[in-house]
């Protein structure tokens, strides 16, 4: 054939280069189809790159050397040439990188290592099981990479995802491709190969796909469950898959610019990340209720534990819908948050159930709320940030009967969180008032606000968090409150007994002895113990919880009725 | 996007309205109530016709997509501002029957919309995907003169590009993960079936369901129901809807069968009606032709794609055996070109069309947040669970 003039003896290189493309035709022998050049002989593979070296430096000195006797016909072989080398690079690029995609490599339910109690805490050592692949990877760096920077994020861990033999290979296809124009081929077939890699480790993680219906109409229980699997499974990604896949791409890419390796990265990863965060999403849009309140702040706080892994993995502008996605799930889930503790007040105050609580004991309405204002302060740090506003003043002193009042002055000073549990306490308290109101037994209803607000101090006493909050100054209050009804209860009770027991009446007056009148005090002892005797019935089916309580009680009314007695 | 940031204040009525509306008193409601009609009937009137920068000769295109979201979100926040409004004379309106149950249904559907942007936008990705293809086909055949190797170039990227394209149309929901062979078959057929190229919803998922279910209770309200503000929540259902329809259909994502059948339950009462039947209508025109092509999704560009790559696959085809004439080569070249130009639309309106449906997933999702709390307040609260 014709070769345009070219003085070296590269004439040769070049057709014997031709020879060894056409020979590895795999549209054009059974042969040529069946083995894969890279796997199977390595000298064979370097001699074909070198092949394809060839041509490509023909090519460029062809069209440098503006060659007018190089015909089109020329032309046209050396592109058909070029075209049936970069199938075979291709088919050869497809093959390696599925050989080395097979999930065994990578197992990433391995990086679950360790059982973690607290689930904020650090990611484990990651397992790498074919940990002989480590030692292996020896690789050129072209050209240090910019990305150094985060790695230096402790928390990211990249793993080596294939053996070092196959990113050389890979790298050196990828190369040769590029030079010769193929970059979308490469970068689409990287991008599926990949893609189907991540999708097998998803399932590995449990990562599920549901759609925000299916998440609507779950049930809480099994939502829970989900959401802490998926607080585990996100961890893993951004810290560890996601990161080691840029890593992968990187040094495939390497020598070929920095917007390539991004391109096939968010090829392969765009797609899972999103699915990954719209099961967040679909969390922080579904409707709020009081037991939801300390999952979606784990959610949170996970997530804002991620946020800056994932603007070191997610940096280039093509991947800003997945960092703004997750900023708006975190304010969003941030939202949800208040719009639960919210409606807490209002469950609290308007807690309807009129039945009164046999012996004035412990309300379920009291136990509950104190226990979860408890729960409350254990979130203390993430909800000091959520909770910005002050309770607006405007339902205060409106007069309303159906409102408590709350005076704030002397609360000055206060973080809103706890500004918000006082005010849950007084709401509760408001509501238990009512309660109290239902008890036809005047001194039941003392005795039942007694032991509730007792409850209430003692828990509060019970949490160092809570009660650095509430402050002593508020605890007083209630501690007064308390002691205040333990009085009336007393009074109450034992009111009409000592009323027999009073002096007054007994004496009668114009008589020569001045001595009590003895019928009158006979009167007197009757209704006395008549009266004793129904009180003690009533007593007995009262309940006094705190043992304290009751000794401090009994003294009292002993110390006031035994003197009487006398 | 900013997301929504409504400040929870303690006890305090939260402040629902966003387009702050004039304080008006009774006898308005009516008058708003019509104007939010004739507003309606208007706009999509206007989608009847493509806009100018549109040279197809079917309706959904990329360009008409985003308008009629932006139509979508026009009449979505009129139409908040129509049933927020009534709270100053009859607080809490919405929370009493029979609207309160009028209004769970349609945020019933809300929520199946939102499931439907997402399939929507997965099915972009998939769009994006055919548009790749395309390019590495327009650009080696692009190139003069053509010769056996960017014939094959291009023919390998046709034929992934047409298997795409039937892949994501007929069963979508059950796309095989593992990919072990490939034929080097002359005839190339291509059995690159790249996995999860429409990525999944959810496991059984299908968008002609939703858009069925979403069209379930959704009937025009009657006699005295029909002045109140029920009508506007029909109106504006009967906007979702076909909105997602519109979308789906145009779109390629998970398990469309049935969907051209969708019923829609319209009476012929007011001016806004005949709009959108009509524009429904067109479009299953439309779509019946296309059903005996079997195509991914009915976008104009799509469409118009698919037939240039019939075209150019057969020009590879006998160009393979045959060597290009001159004159099948200036042809090849022309489909060429114009198949650049189509990628070139898609290249700058398939991002913006994503991003005007995730605006439109968050419109959703804070009115829907906005309703519920508008519900809450108003209605009696239950008691917590002890």
């Amino acid at each position: 054939m014709e070769l345009p003039e070219n003085p070296n003896k590269d004439s040769n290189g070049y057709e014997s280069a031709e020879k060894i493309i056409l020979r590895w035709d795999s549209t054009a022998s059974e042969d040529a189809r069946e083995k894969m050049i890279f796997e199977t002989n390595p000298h064979e593979a370097d001699l074909y790159l070198q092949a394809v070296d060839e041509i490509q430096r023909f090519l460029s000195h062809a069209s440098i050397s503006n060659n007018a006797a190089a015909s089109t016909d020329d032309q046209l072989k050396v592109n058909s040439t070029i075209q049936i080398a970069m199938a075979r690079l291709e088919d050869e690029f497809r093959n390696i990188l599925m050989t080395n995609s097979s999930a065994s490599l990578f197992d990433p339910s391995s990086s679950f290592s360790t059982s973690s109690h607290h689930e904020l805490e650090e990611d484990d050592t990651v397992s790498n099981e074919d940990s002989s692949h480590n030692g292996l990877l020896q690789l050129q760096h072209c050209e240090s990479s910019d990305s150094s920077t985060y790695r230096s994020t402790s928390s990211i861990r990249e793993v080596d995802l294939m053996p070092g033999e196959a990113i050389s290979d890979l790298q050196a296809i990828a190369t040769r491709m590029i030079s010769s124009g193929y970059l979308r081929e490469c970068i689409q077939m990287y991008g599926s190969v990949r893609k189907s890699a991540i999708d097998s480790s998803f399932r590995k993680l449990g990562i599920e796909k549901l759609s925000i219906g299916d998440i609507q109409r779950l049930e809480w229980e099994a939502l829970e469950s989900k959401i802490r699997r998926w607080i585990r499974a996100a961890k893993v990604c951004v810290r560890i898959l996601f990161a080691s896949e840029k890593k992968l791409c990187e040094l495939i890419f390497e020598c070929v610019g920095t917007d390539i390796d991004d391109a096939c990265f968010m090829e392969t990863v765009k797609g899972p990340a999103i699915q990954l965060f719209n099961f967040a999403e679909a969390i922080s849009i579904s409707r709020g209720s009081p037991e939801k309140l300390f999952k979606i702040l784990d959610l949170h706080d996970a997530l804002m534990d991620l946020l800056p892994d994932i603007e070191a993995v997610f940096v280039s502008k093509s991947s800003d819908s997945i960092r703004v996605q997750a900023a708006e799930i975190l304010s969003r889930l941030a939202e949800a948050a208040r719009g639960i503790l919210s409606e807490f007040e209002s469950v609290i105050l308007r807690e309807p159930s009129r039945v009164p609580v046999p012996g004035g004991a412990i309300h379920p309405l009291t136990r509950y709320v104190m226990n979860y204002i408890s729960l409350i302060s254990d979130y203390k740090q993430t909800l000091i940030e959520l909770i910005l506003s002050k309770p607006s003043t405007g339902s205060r002193y409106s007069g309303d009967q159906s409102t408590p009042d709350m005076e704030f002055a002397e609360l000055e000073g206060k973080t809103p969180l706890a500004l918000y549990l006082i005010w849950i306490i007084v709401v509760l308290q408001f509501n238990l008032e009512g309660k109290s109101k239902h008890y036809r037994d005047a001194s039941l209803a003392h005795l039942f606000i007694m032991n509730n607000v007792h409850y209430i101090v003692q828990k509060v006493k019970g949490s160092p968090e809570l009660r650095e909050m509430i402050g002593d100054d508020y605890l007083r209050k209630l501690t007064g409150k308390f002691r205040q009804a333990a009085t009336s209860y007393q009074r109450a009770t034992w009111v009409s007994v000592l009323y027999c027991l009073r002096d007054e009446g007994l004496h009668v007056s114009g008589s020569f002895s001045s001595g009590v009148s003895k019928s009158a005090l006979r009167e007197r002892f009757k209704t006395f113990n008549a009266m004793f005797e129904e009180v003690h019935r009533t007593q007995a089916t009262c309940l006094i919880a705190d043992t304290q309580l009751r000794e401090e009680l009994r003294i009292s009314i002993s110390e006031k009725l035994i003197p009487a007695y006398r | 996007m900013p997301a929504t940031d409504y400040q929870a204040s303690f006890l305090g009525r939260i402040s629902l309205r966003r387009n702050q509306v004039i304080a008006m008193d009774g006898n308005h409601e009516q008058e708003d109530l019509e104007l939010f009609s004739k507003h309606v009937s208007e706009r999509f009137t206007e989608l009847l016709s493509p806009p100018d920068d549109v040279v197809f000769d079917t309706l959904l295109s990329i360009s008409w997509l985003r308008k009629l979201l932006d139509v979508f979100l026009c009449c979505e926040a009129e139409f908040k501002a129509v049933l927020m409004m009534g709270d100053d004379d009859h607080p809490f309106q919405i929370s009493k029957p029979p609207l309160d149950r009028l209004i769970h249904e349609f945020l019933d559907r809300s929520i199946k919309a939102l499931d439907l942007c997402n399939a929507v936008t997965n099915g972009l990705d998939s769009v994006r995907h055919y548009q790749k293809l395309a390019e590495i086909a327009a650009s080696a055949l692009g190139q003069k003169p053509i010769g056996d190797g960017q014939a094959r170039r291009s023919r390998k990227a046709l034929n992934s590009l047409l298997m795409a394209m039937s892949v994501d149309d007929k069963e979508c929901s059950a796309v095989k993960t593992t990919e072990r062979s490939w034929s080097f078959s002359r005839l190339a057929v291509n059995k690159d079936r790249s996995p999860g190229h429409l990525r999944q919803v959810a496991k059984k998922w299908s968008a002609a369901k939703q858009i069925q279910a979403m069209t379930w209770n959704l009937v025009p309200p009657r006699g005295a129901e029909g002045s109140g503000l029920a009508s506007p929540v029909y109106t504006m259902s009967v906007i979702m809807v076909f909105v997602m329809w519109a979308l789906a259909a145009a779109i390629p994502c998970q398990e469309r069968n049935g969907l051209s059948a969708t019923y829609f339950p319209v009476r012929k009462q007011w001016s806004w009606d005949q709009s959108i039947t009509g524009l429904h209508e067109k479009i299953a025109e439309e779509w019946k032709e296309k059903e005996k092509k079997g195509a991914a999704g009915l976008l104009s560009e799509v469409q118009k794609m698919e037939k240039l790559v019939r075209n150019l696959m057969e020009f590879t085809d006998s160009f393979q055996f045959h060597g290009g004439t001159d004159e099948k080569a200036e042809e090849a070249a022309d489909h060429a070109a114009e198949l650049a130009e189509i990628c070139k639309r898609m290249e700058e309106g398939l991002l913006p069309l994503q991003m005007k449906i995730k605006e439109v997933f968050h419109r959703i999702v804070r009115s829907r947040a906005e309703f519920l709390q508008a519900l809450k307040q108003g209605g009696k609260s239950s008691a917590p669970p002890v």
